[in-house]
């Protein structure tokens, strides 16, 4: 077991890479609190852990609320004592439209994919400060790393805030044990709140930027997330690793 | 660190270039052989001192772990295909090729002699080149696999080893245009950029001072292990890490994210 008896808080744990994260951290031996918006699907991801054997509880958390963060991580301490890994996963698609030079669009996407990133890791720092160990790895995206079209540059400017915070921390809280890493999925499914990037023309244009010529699977980026998690990877901080089938190789 | 071995590479054949260690203190590639073969991967172990070599075949036997080995020279371009079908002859097929041989290379171009640097770039560039180009075509031929290669912070952060820096910089180069080219093939190739990593290569002649000023040029505060370079290995070698290629992967405590002192 690759996380035995660590204790993990996986955001946006209730659907896609978060739920696959969830579900792989438990198979590893982690208890893994799901935290996300959304209780019935949260709730049915830690049903399916607790069905093989895993364990899982479900926290509600807005990733954007600073007093949900405070509560959820006096809560976690309050039942499992410690947090040892924390996944910043819960973010928003970029495919804003009709109006991809939107400010609300751009707003909303540094609250929550920026800012909620920047509060879940000023949420679990001092309790990691104080065990001495800790591991964070935030999920950034190949929209960090490279331009795009098809996406609301709100989005890239969001991930690549993820991206570069991802560095200071790692700088900041190395000397406490803490180690904080970044991945950076590729093409992937299109997600719950994607509209433009849906549509299956798109997509076919956005593959032909992919040398492996195919999306990710959400698996795929959750062994990403382990390895950077687990011990394994102890001397690996402030890294990006992408998950991108070569995208960003080319 | 994984103890125990619960067979992330169960099935495979690896080739480790760069396998041996010249004594006591574990190498890079020797670290990675062993936790390959202990992941239960069967392994073709390749350096050009035999002494060296059967260190690290030993190791493997002794954890019960299948492994033969080659000496040979990787710029070698005979030495490279006979290698490759000695893996292929010996357990069948082949899967994952890690390119782990290199040596150092001091000075600026002023200083640096023409022949050194061509040195340096045989044994750190057109070594990954031949083996990869007798490697490719049968781990395509065999399903699919990877290629690791072996950079180093160096690439990135020069501090006046201008011939290893330039050579680990043709490295990174070298493993997105494979990535990019074989894709279609099946064949992921990616690299490890290592920080400052106590083992076999780097250990000779360093002495205590220069060891701990090593430790604290990291933030963290520790020097690396070749443990930390093999498990980065493992990953990239696995099919955890299926759609995952072209990448530059760094394991250095993060020393390279922050601006030197000057």
């Amino acid at each position: 077991m690759r996380l035995q008896n660590k204790v993990s808080i996986v955001t946006g744990g209730a659907s896609g890479m978060g739920a696959a994260e969830s579900a792989l951290f438990a198979s590893e031996g982690s208890n893994v609190v799901v935290a996300d918006m959304k209780i019935e699907d949260g709730m049915e991801v830690v049903d399916e852990i607790k069905s093989t054997g895993g364990n899982a509880i479900f926290m509600e958390l807005d990733v954007t609320d600073e007093e949900r963060w405070e509560v959820v991580v006096a809560d976690v301490l309050k039942q499992f004592g410690t947090i040892d890994i924390l996944v910043n996963n819960a973010g928003i698609s970029g495919s804003y439209q009709p109006d991809i030079m939107s400010l609300e669009a751009y707003d909303r996407l540094m609250n929550v994919n920026s800012r909620g990133v920047f509060l879940g890791m000023r949420s679990v720092l001092p309790t990691m400060c104080e065990s001495g160990s800790g591991s964070i790895v935030n999920i950034s995206s190949i929209s960090g790393i490279v331009g795009q079209s098809y996406v609301h540059m709100g989005y890239n400017a969001s991930k690549g805030a993820v991206r570069i915070m991802t560095k200071s921390a790692a700088v900041q809280y190395a000397e406490k044990g803490i180690r904080v890493n970044s991945v950076h999925p590729g093409i992937m499914p299109p997600m719950v709140s994607s509209v433009g990037t849906a549509d299956p023309e798109t997509r076919k244009i956005m593959l032909e930027d992919v040398p492996m010529n195919r999306v990710g699977l959400v698996g795929e980026v959750a062994n990403a997330v382990l390895f950077l998690a687990s011990d394994e990877a102890s001397y690996i901080t402030g890294a990006e690793l992408p998950v991108d089938g070569g995208l960003t190789a080319r | 660190m994984s103890s125990n071995g619960i067979g992330r590479l169960t099935g495979k054949v690896a080739v480790v270039t760069g396998a041996g260690s010249r004594g006591e203190i574990i190498g890079n590639g020797q670290a990675t052989a062993l936790l390959f073969a202990r992941e239960g991967c069967k392994v073709l172990l390749v350096d050009s001192e035999e002494e060296n070599l059967s260190r690290t075949f030993r190791k493997i036997s002794d954890q019960g772990g299948e492994a033969s080995f080659y000496v040979g020279d990787v710029s070698n371009e005979l030495d490279c295909q006979k290698m490759v079908e000695l893996a292929v002859n010996t357990y069948g097929h082949l899967n994952i090729l890690h390119n782990n041989v290199g040596v150092g290379g001091s000075g600026t171009v002023v200083e640096v002699e023409a022949k050194q640097w061509d040195h340096v770039m045989d044994v750190n560039v057109k070594s990954m080149m031949l083996t990869s180009k007798y490697a490719i075509p049968e781990i395509a031929s065999s399903g699919g696999g990877t290629v690791i290669n072996i950079s180093s912070i160096s690439a990135i952060r020069p501090r006046g080893l201008t011939p290893y820096t330039v050579s680990k910089g043709a490295v990174i180069a070298l493993t997105k245009a494979m990535a990019v080219d074989h894709a279609a093939d099946k064949v992921r190739v990616n690299c490890i950029l290592p920080g400052p990593i106590f083992s076999s290569m780097t250990s000779v002649n360093m002495t205590e001072e220069v060891r701990e000023l090593r430790r604290i040029s990291s933030p963290m505060g520790i020097e690396g292990s070749p443990m930390d370079i093999a498990n980065a290995a493992l990953y990239l070698a696995s099919d955890e890490s299926r759609w995952v290629t072209g990448i530059s992967l760094i394991v250095d405590g993060g020393v390279s994210l922050m601006s030197p002192q000057r």
